[in-house]
């Protein structure tokens, strides 16, 4: 028995002297008073500045080194994180002397991947109404160069079902940080609803035919005017082949504007995020267009997190003058606009005037949403709609049912899937 | 039946071998170890075996812990049959707001920490390398093979806070795979040599 409590006492030593990083790391002593991260063109100072760069988990880590004594060993795994969420081709770290005696600055270095592929999927939802939705893409990233190609199977977001594939080549840094230069390349085959087509025979002055495909072509550049506000400016050049071959091919080119502006606020333990962005498309005849008509649009989302709490409110509106393709048109009652209601029951052609507020709440992955809205054409009544729905949503993978708020039968509609 | 070599009881075989087998230790006739002997234990030192340098001196002057493993090997032939080793390990860091000083630890049960400029903190880990000398007949020749590395930053978790059996373990699996080209290994050979012949220092106690 007196060699077993030795043996304890033994053990207990061993494991008590056993040294962890933080004893043997002379400057562990030291207080951490930055953390500075840096990439290819960009640093961040953590204790006075913010960054979207990486995820409000990671940034909230790093923030939480300043003020403590140093922990070389966590430094390793915060590189390896940032690593892994930037896809960078290696992160290293440093500690140097601070400005005030006894103090460190630990600074990050990002390189990002000279090369770099992945596999995305976008969206990947089903509605007990339209059916499955999903768009996939595959990219490679040679620098500050980046394509991708994927392809689309889509129900949810129009009036139309397409499929097809989408290309897209980006040069994130044209000549300078703040311009970047993107060409999209999208071909689709169309599938229509018998509401649609139902109700273009009865209101053909409204938009365009149906079509049986349709190519689009869009080059654009984006200008940062002042961080966080930037301008794209481009044009969109589309195609539509008519379900009649004989009748050949429509076209619809406008010049394409819109103004983005994101700002973050956050101390430390909430997070505000404020989007904004308006938009003009314009077609006229100069450009060789069939259509001729301008659309505006503008919406403002706001988003307020603490810690498990989140709350969203999210406001969009848009107007169409003039005739419009029908992959122009508004529409309502999808996945994102009027969950709950049936698109082809409200809207089976769109429409070209549309507002629409959507609140949400989530409480980890518990979330509840109230959207209120109404789509329309110029010269008619105005129809106000809600729906509520209640789900589960983790990162971007939502389970949700919504109901219309109508009186009468009231039908739920089930969605679930991937979405952006 | 061969005859024995002159003076030792060491095959000609064994001598060719050794030959052989010289060339493969980087170091030069010059870069080879002294050794004192202090009744129980065999001590070395190598004044210009320099391991606070290159990429490790990178790493700890960015404010990183670099791991050395060190492992003295007593052999009773030339290099061929370890009679026994002793490993042991040093944990390295640089005092960022020093004076170009280093913070040298041999985590054992009860740890030994100094800080020293970089030649005392290496002559420091040197002299801390020791091996028991037991069994070794006063008048026979022996070797001794030092090797010393880095441990890899991935392994360092596995290395730092251990001090039981794990870490045995992993000495064993450490000393048994090729260096990486990021981790540079510093060999230095010595002998044949006899205890009679070593100059005595004083003792420090025993040493597995």
């Amino acid at each position: 028995m007196r060699y077993a409590w030795l043996g304890c006492l033994l053990l207990c030593r061993s494991l008590v002297a056993a040294p962890q990083d933080a004893d043997v790391n002379v400057n562990t002593r030291y207080t951490v008073e930055s953390v500075i991260l840096s990439g290819k063109g960009w640093t961040t100072n953590l204790r006075s500045e913010t960054t979207d760069k990486i995820s409000l988990g990671l940034r909230h880590e790093l923030v939480a080194l300043i003020g403590q004594k140093l922990n070389p060993a966590g430094l390793d795994s915060l590189a390896a994180n940032l690593k892994k969420e930037l896809s960078a081709r290696e992160v290293t770290h440093r500690v140097v002397r601070g400005e005030s005696p006894e103090e460190v600055r630990v600074e990050f270095e990002i390189k990002p991947a000279k090369v770099s592929a992945d596999l995305n999927l976008d969206q990947f939802v089903y509605d007990s109404k339209q059916g499955w939705s999903g768009s996939g893409a595959a990219g490679l990233t040679v620098g500050q160069h980046s394509f991708s190609l994927g392809l689309v199977s889509d129900g949810d977001w129009l009036d139309e079902r397409y499929a097809g594939f989408r290309a897209r080549y980006e040069d994130k840094r044209l000549l300078s940080d703040r311009l970047s230069f993107r060409f999209q390349v999208e071909s689709y085959h169309d599938q229509w609803n018998t509401s649609t087509i139902a109700a273009l025979v009865a209101h053909p002055e409204l938009t365009s035919e149906a079509y049986r495909a349709r190519q689009n072509f869009q080059p654009s550049i984006t200008i940062t005017l002042a961080k966080p506000l930037t301008l794209e400016v481009g044009a969109r050049v589309e195609r539509f082949e008519n379900e009649d071959t004989a009748a050949g091919t429509v076209a619809s080119d406008a010049l394409i504007t819109t103004l983005r502006y994101h700002r973050r606020l956050e101390d430390s333990d909430s997070q505000q995020d404020l989007d904004a962005d308006c938009s003009l498309h314009a077609a006229t005849r100069a450009l060789g267009s069939d259509f001729v008509y301008s659309m505006r649009t503008a919406g403002i989302r706001y988003q307020f997190r603490h810690g498990k709490h989140v709350v969203t409110d999210n406001a969009w509106t848009g107007m169409i003058l003039g005739r419009a393709p029908l992959s122009d048109r508004f529409v309502m009652g999808n996945t994102y606009y009027l969950r709950g209601w049936n698109k082809y029951e409200i809207d089976p052609l769109g429409g070209n005037r549309a507002v629409h507020n959507s609140v949400e709440y989530r409480y980890g992955p518990l979330q509840v949403f109230y959207d209120a809205g109404a789509i329309w054409d110029a010269g008619q009544q105005a129809t106000p709609r809600q729906s509520l729905g209640f789900g589960l949503r983790e990162s971007a993978f939502s389970l949700a049912v919504a109901f219309p708020v109508r009186s009468g039968h009231v039908e739920p509609i089930f969605m679930m899937g991937i979405l952006p | 039946m061969s005859e024995p070599s002159r003076g030792s009881q060491i095959s000609r075989r064994s001598w060719l071998l050794a030959g052989l087998a010289t060339p493969l230790f980087r170091a030069r006739a010059a870069d080879s170890l002294a050794v004192n002997f202090d009744g129980d234990n065999l001590h070395i030192s190598s004044p210009d075996l320099h391991f606070l340098t290159g990429k490790p001196l990178s790493r700890l002057k960015d404010g990183g812990t670099v791991v050395y493993f060190g492992r003295l090997t007593l052999f009773r032939d030339p290099f061929l049959t370890p009679f026994r080793r002793t490993d042991t390990r040093f944990v390295v860091s640089y005092d960022i707001w020093g004076e170009d000083k280093f913070s040298v630890t041999m985590p054992e049960a009860t740890p030994r920490t100094a800080l020293l400029p970089a030649p005392a903190a290496e002559a420091w880990c040197i002299e801390n390398l020791a091996i028991n000398a037991s069994g070794l007949p006063p008048d026979r020749p022996f070797w001794l093979l030092l090797d010393l590395r880095t441990v890899p930053r991935k392994d360092l978790s596995q290395v730092l806070g251990d001090s039981g059996i794990n870490i045995k373990n992993f000495f064993i699996e450490f000393f048994s795979r090729q260096p990486g080209t990021d981790d540079p290994q510093w060999t230095r050979p010595a002998g044949p040599l006899r205890l009679a012949d070593l100059v005595r220092t004083p003792g420090r106690g025993k040493i597995g």
